[in-house]
């Protein structure tokens, strides 16, 4: 049986971290499923666990200069009721599950299962957002694209929590995002695709496309999306095809228990499409 | 305060609703569930189960158990018992003995006082297989894949059926039209999972369950002990939904319990998580259904020549009569010439199928409604014009040469539903648009109660109604309250026939140790049927009402006059009378993620008479809703001989949001035999509509559908087609 | 083992519990709470919807090492309150009620609603509801009763 704690400070859950290597559980809508056992029975976590809900240190959510703060223990709940969340990311949030379980789960949860499937993840690559990892010695932050490295895998050291996200305001001209879900609602995503188009002086400033469950990690491509800047109308129509292709390449789905590799590649195209009609009507 | 029941039913037509009986112990958490329920030293149990499809076990080494701690196998059946449930059939073991048949058979039982202990000693059990070549399919079952799991070639039945001369259509020059059409495997997916306690008191073996026929658990496990159906009494929990999933089912639980209560002594609880209700219980049938169809010049069909398949899995339980029902449902409302019908139930190495609401009848009607509308696109009409044509009528001939005796009021409610759904103006304006919406429809009917004279033959249901010394009145009977308001309906019947207050009339729990055998809760039986006895009880007890203290009345199964029948080669009247409806579903398909958008559902039923308008209307939805999952969302694959989609997560059903309000309308056409004219309707109301959501989105993306669940993934790769 | 003490429908309570176990599991088996029903065990069918702090949660996947402090609200706290039996009226006069085992959870997560939005529309209710499993109403009737209970807990002044 493994170990549990339940740190009273944010200073304790450091330290336990540090010493026991102990692994946070904040709203339990992810670990206290996947390690689920029979009822009257105690969850088969396979490692030490310590329960950090209840640290009111690690809630919040606020701007500081360019960049809104998610706490860690931040719940799905509150950011999806907040003004001061991207629109985007609140609507994400908005279609994730259910309202109990928006209620307890929390950004930095999803963040930390790397599930390539999570849908607030990809909207958090589309906007820049970065991670920040706190241990007892040292703090860091990092591109959340460097933080995932795989499904279900992360950088996150042994003695570190993560303690924020951190994400850039970000104001463009037109936004796209879809989820395709199971059901419409309380559902796993079979994909998603978030996408940001800027214009100024009817050139593209700034383009940003990110597609969720099509791959190991979420799916953006920083070369792509410079090769778009500056692009006007027409210089976009011409180039659609071929950045349709690019993409299609990076487009790598799996069969699972969910969908079809099929459905998913030829989804994403479409939805790629959509998104560069939104592009095209920003232009013209 | 809540507002005491309305009785103005007794003043009123009996449809007026009142506030059901159960509603407000139930909402307000009072109700006590199998799970609920405190006993005295109980001990819990969790089922060994086969790993592999199909196998030869080789070894079962238990580790030393604790004291306290038991496992339960076959060795433990007492002499003279049999390894085997007596359920239609004695086919299906109580524990696998030198092979296992599927994913999931049981093994053995773990049994002991501490929940935590059982798990880690669960996971010391270490089960050795030689494994054995697999048939998962139909067709796999059919080429004996593996070698035969059931008698030489896996046929658990086959059944063929004629009417008129389609010998001499098929030898003609007609032109031909052929199809197939396939469903899936459904969850059944109440909300409560399965679960019991087996106690052993005073001499004999009690069992509380959540189930729906308690008279058929006691016959099942009686033989494994090798005593009298009397030494088991069998006792129902309030039940947390059913579906058919606790028709037979839980006979598989109740078996081993009872061999682990004859060793132990003590009370013993099975209760399931929802991963094994999902992944180790019985499931609908999967359907194959081939059609062969002769189209004369005029564009008439002049015959058709169908072949049923069912997947039964590893054991045959019910399969057959699951599969007489679907071959008497697969023409649906239609009186259609020359017909030839040949019916397989299979074996394979799945898990066992078993009874789900409308017992094949939501097979053999979706495969007709698709293949009927398929004839349609292809002589270049709308389905509802179409199929029309062949609606049967009063005096009409069955498949199987019978006669529908009622009054059909097809034409009336396909009125009411293409006025209320706007299905003609609406597809006309889409297809002119070309816009990826359209109206679907479908039509279909349901025999109420056992097929032929299985009522009278097989079940003989008996009833008693008795009134003691205060005026109080309570009805006994084996059927039970399920979530379908049977104990609210059934008591306003007596209450209607005795003309007193609803409040004064009482739904006695059933255990077979109190309540005579009406039969099993199933077939669209326990209105129709069973209430129809209990009106009949109610007015000879009218009769003594006024004799001093306490007085009751039984009353026994009469079949219906005119009803003819014959079991041996099914010809005749199959049902005495049937319920009858319409579904309209209007769908739009997205462009670029081809997800379905369903705009309106309506329908229009034919149950005889309602005994509640509201729990009919709830039926109805809930029916209606429960097929549209079927019909759209809930993919059930096997991968290896396992349900791949194993966790609500997963096995999607439909959530408040996946589809809009159903508008429900009810046409009235009493039935002489049935309590206050009602017909049989909790099957009825699931039949349908999936064909309705399945012909919409067929319109909408102009393909013919062949397959259910209609999701994004087939619908993507027909537009690709 | 650990002695977590939080606020049970209103009185205190300590529990001697691992951390890690269910807050459904302390609720059914050690407090006696069998109105939270489990139906699924993975938080996807609400029938053990609880009010955690005033917030509508699966007690299935809340650890009790999240609960210390906190304070909880099961039917058993609801039921006999003017709000509960507000609910509970509506849901059972509206034809909400079948089978009954996903109704406990349906009351709780129409309490939270209500609590926060007194007067939803249907497609709020639909939204409130969307996390609790239903397989015998196909919710026509549910969503209906929350109106009837929004309906008659305004004139009876039941969230002034």
């Amino acid at each position: 049986m493994a170990v549990s704690y339940v740190p009273a400070t944010f200073e304790e859950a450091v330290r336990i971290r540090r010493e026991t290597g102990a692994v946070p559980v904040a709203g339990g809508t992810d670990l206290m499923v996947r390690y689920r056992s029979p009822a009257g029975t105690l969850p088969d976590f396979p490692w030490p666990v310590m329960f950090i809900s209840g640290l009111k240190e690690m809630k919040g959510l606020f701007l500081e200069g360019v960049e809104l703060v998610i706490k860690a223990g931040t719940e799905l709940a509150v950011i999806e009721h907040s003004e001061i969340v991207h629109p985007v990311l609140r609507e994400a949030v908005r279609q994730m599950a259910a309202p109990a379980l928006r209620n307890l789960g929390t950004l930095s949860g999803n963040i930390c299962n790397a599930s390539p499937a999570g849908d607030a993840v990809c909207v958090l690559y589309a906007l820049g957002a970065e991670v920040e990892l706190t241990s007892s010695s040292r703090m860091r932050r990092m591109p959340i694209e460097h933080f995932i490295t795989g499904p279900g895998r992360t950088v996150l050291k042994g003695d570190e929590l993560m303690t924020a996200v951190r994400i850039p305001l970000h104001s463009e001209s037109a936004s796209f995002y879809r989820k395709v879900g199971t059901r419409k609602a309380n559902a796993l995503s079979k994909l998603s695709c978030t996408g940001f188009i800027t214009v100024t002086e009817n050139r593209i400033a700034d383009m940003r496309l990110a597609l969720g469950a099509v791959g190991p990690v979420v799916v953006r491509s920083a070369e792509l999306e410079s090769q778009c800047i500056g692009m006007d109308l027409n210089h976009f129509r011409n180039y659609k095809p071929d950045l349709r292709k690019q993409f299609a390449e990076r487009v790598k789905p799996i069969d699972d228990q969910r969908s079809t590799a099929e459905y998913r590649k030829e989804t994403t195209l479409n939805l790629i499409d959509e998104f560069f009609m939104l592009i095209e009507k920003e232009l013209s | 305060m809540h507002q005491p029941i309305n009785n103005d039913f007794l003043q009123k037509a009996i449809g007026t609703p009142v506030r059901r009986l159960d509603a407000l112990d139930k909402a307000s958490g009072r109700a006590i569930y199998i799970a609920d329920m405190k006993f005295d030293g109980l001990l819990y149990a969790r089922m060994i189960r086969s790993s592999r499809a199909r196998a030869r076990l080789l070894q079962v080494a238990v580790p030393d158990l604790p004291e306290g701690y038991y496992f339960i196998s076959s060795k433990d059946i007492p002499e003279g018992g049999e390894n085997r449930l007596y359920m239609i059939t004695k086919d299906w073991r109580v524990f696998a003995e030198d092979t296992v048949r599927y994913i999931g058979e049981t093994i053995g039982l773990l049994v002991g006082p501490d929940r935590n202990v059982l798990r880690d000693l669960e996971r010391e059990i270490d089960i050795s297989y030689e494994d054995l070549e697999p048939a998962f399919t139909i067709d796999e079952g059919l080429a004996v894949k593996g070698g035969p799991i059931h008698g030489e070639d896996n046929i658990f039945a086959e059944y063929h059926l004629k009417k008129g001369d389609p010998d001499s259509i098929f030898s003609g020059s007609y032109r031909i039209i052929e199809d197939e059409i396939l469903t899936g495997f459904q969850e059944h997916a109440y909300m409560e999972p399965q679960g019991m306690v087996g106690e052993y008191k005073n001499g004999k073996y009690v069992i509380t369950a959540s189930c729906q026929c308690p008279y058929y658990m006691r016959k099942a496990v009686a033989g494994i002990l090798a005593v009298d159906q009397e030494d088991i009494v069998v006792s129902q929990a309030i039940t947390g939904g059913a579906f058919g999933g606790k028709e037979h089912f839980p006979d598989v639980i109740a078996g081993p319990l009872v061999v682990a209560v004859h060793v132990i002594r003590k009370p013993v609880q099975i209760v399931f998580d929802r991963h094994e209700d999902i992944s180790f219980t019985a499931k609908r049938h999967p359907s194959r259904t081939r059609f062969r169809t002769a189209i004369d010049e005029n564009n008439r069909i002049v015959g058709m020549d169908i072949d049923i398949a069912i997947n039964g899995g590893g054991y045959q339980s019910c399969s057959h009569i699951v599969l007489q029902r679907a071959m008497f449902s697969v023409n649906s409302v239609y009186d259609l010439p020359n017909i030839r019908i040949r019916g397989r139930a299979v074996a394979t190495n799945t898990f066992p199928s078993d009874a789900f609401r409308g017992f094949g009848a939501p097979q053999g009607i979706f495969a007709c409604e698709m293949h009927m509308s398929h004839l349609a696109r292809a002589l270049g009409m709308d389905d509802a014009e179409f199929k029309q044509q062949y609606f049967v009528q009063t005096g009409g001939t069955t498949v199987t040469n019978g006669t529908i005796h009622e009054e059909v009021k097809l034409p009336e409610m396909l009125e009411k539903v293409l006025k209320a759904s706007g299905y003609t103006e609406k597809n006309r304006l889409y297809d002119r648009e070309g816009a990826a919406k359209a109206v679907g429809i479908s039509f279909y009917n349901h025999g109420g109660g056992f097929t032929g004279d299985g009522e009278k033959e097989i079940i003989k249901a008996r009833v008693r109604v008795s009134r003691d010394q205060n005026h109080k009145v309570t009805i006994y009977v084996s059927n039970v309250e399920m979530g379908q308001g049977f104990q609210t309906t059934a008591c306003k019947v007596a209450a209607k026939v005795l003309g007193i207050p609803l409040q004064d009339v009482f739904f006695q729990n059933p255990d077979t140790s109190v309540v005579p055998n009406s039969g099993p809760t199933v077939a669209s039986r326990s209105m129709m049927i069973v209430g129809k006895l209990v009106e009949r009880a109610a007015r000879q007890l009218k009769n003594t009402w006024n004799d001093q203290g306490a007085v009751e009345a039984e009353e026994d199964y009469v079949q219906p006059p005119g009803i003819e029948w014959n079991s041996t080669t099914f010809q005749g009247d199959a049902y005495p009378a049937f319920g009858w409806g319409i579904c309209a579903v209007e769908v739009a398909v997205d462009p670029a993620t081809a997800e379905v958008e369903t705009k309106g559902i309506w329908t229009v039923h034919d149950i005889g008479v309602p005994i509640d308008d509201l729990i009919v209307h709830g039926q109805v939805h809930g029916g209606v809703i429960q097929a549209l999952g079927y019909g759209s969302l809930e993919k059930l694959e096997v991968k290896n001989g396992a349900f791949l989609q194993n966790t609500f997560a997963d096995y999607i059903i439909p959530t408040t949001m996946d589809f809009p309000a159903v508008e429900s309308d009810l046409v009235e056409n009493p039935y002489e035999y049935g309590p206050f004219g009602a017909k049989g309707m909790g099957e009825l109301v699931f039949d349908g509509a999936a064909a309705a959501y399945a012909a919409a989105v067929q319109k909408a993306v102009d393909r013919n559908i062949c397959s259910i669940p209609v999701n994004p993934e087939l619908i993507m790769k027909l537009r690709q087609a | 083992m650990q002695h977590i003490t939080f606020i049970l429908n209103g009185e205190k309570q300590v529990v001697n519990a691992d951390p890690s176990s269910r807050l459904l599991d302390i609720l059914r088996d050690t407090l006696g709470m069998t109105a939270v029903k489990e139906g699924c065990g993975e938080g996807e069918c609400g029938a053990c919807s609880v009010l955690k702090d005033g917030k509508l949660v699966n007690s299935c996947i809340v650890p009790m090492g999240s609960v210390q402090g906190a304070e909880i609200t099961t039917l058993e706290g609801l039921r006999d309150t003017a709000e509960g039996e507000n609910i509970i009226s509506a849901y059972s006069d509206s034809g909400a009620v079948q089978c009954g085992f996903c109704t406990p959870g349906m009351v709780m997560a129409a309490a939270a609603l209500l609590r926060e939005n007194p007067e939803p529309d249907e497609q709020e209710i639909r939204e409130a509801l969307s996390g609790n499993l239903c397989r015998c109403t196909g919710y026509n009737l549910l969503v209906k009763g929350v109106t009837l209970a929004s309906e008659r807990g305004k004139e009876k002044g039941i969230w002034q």
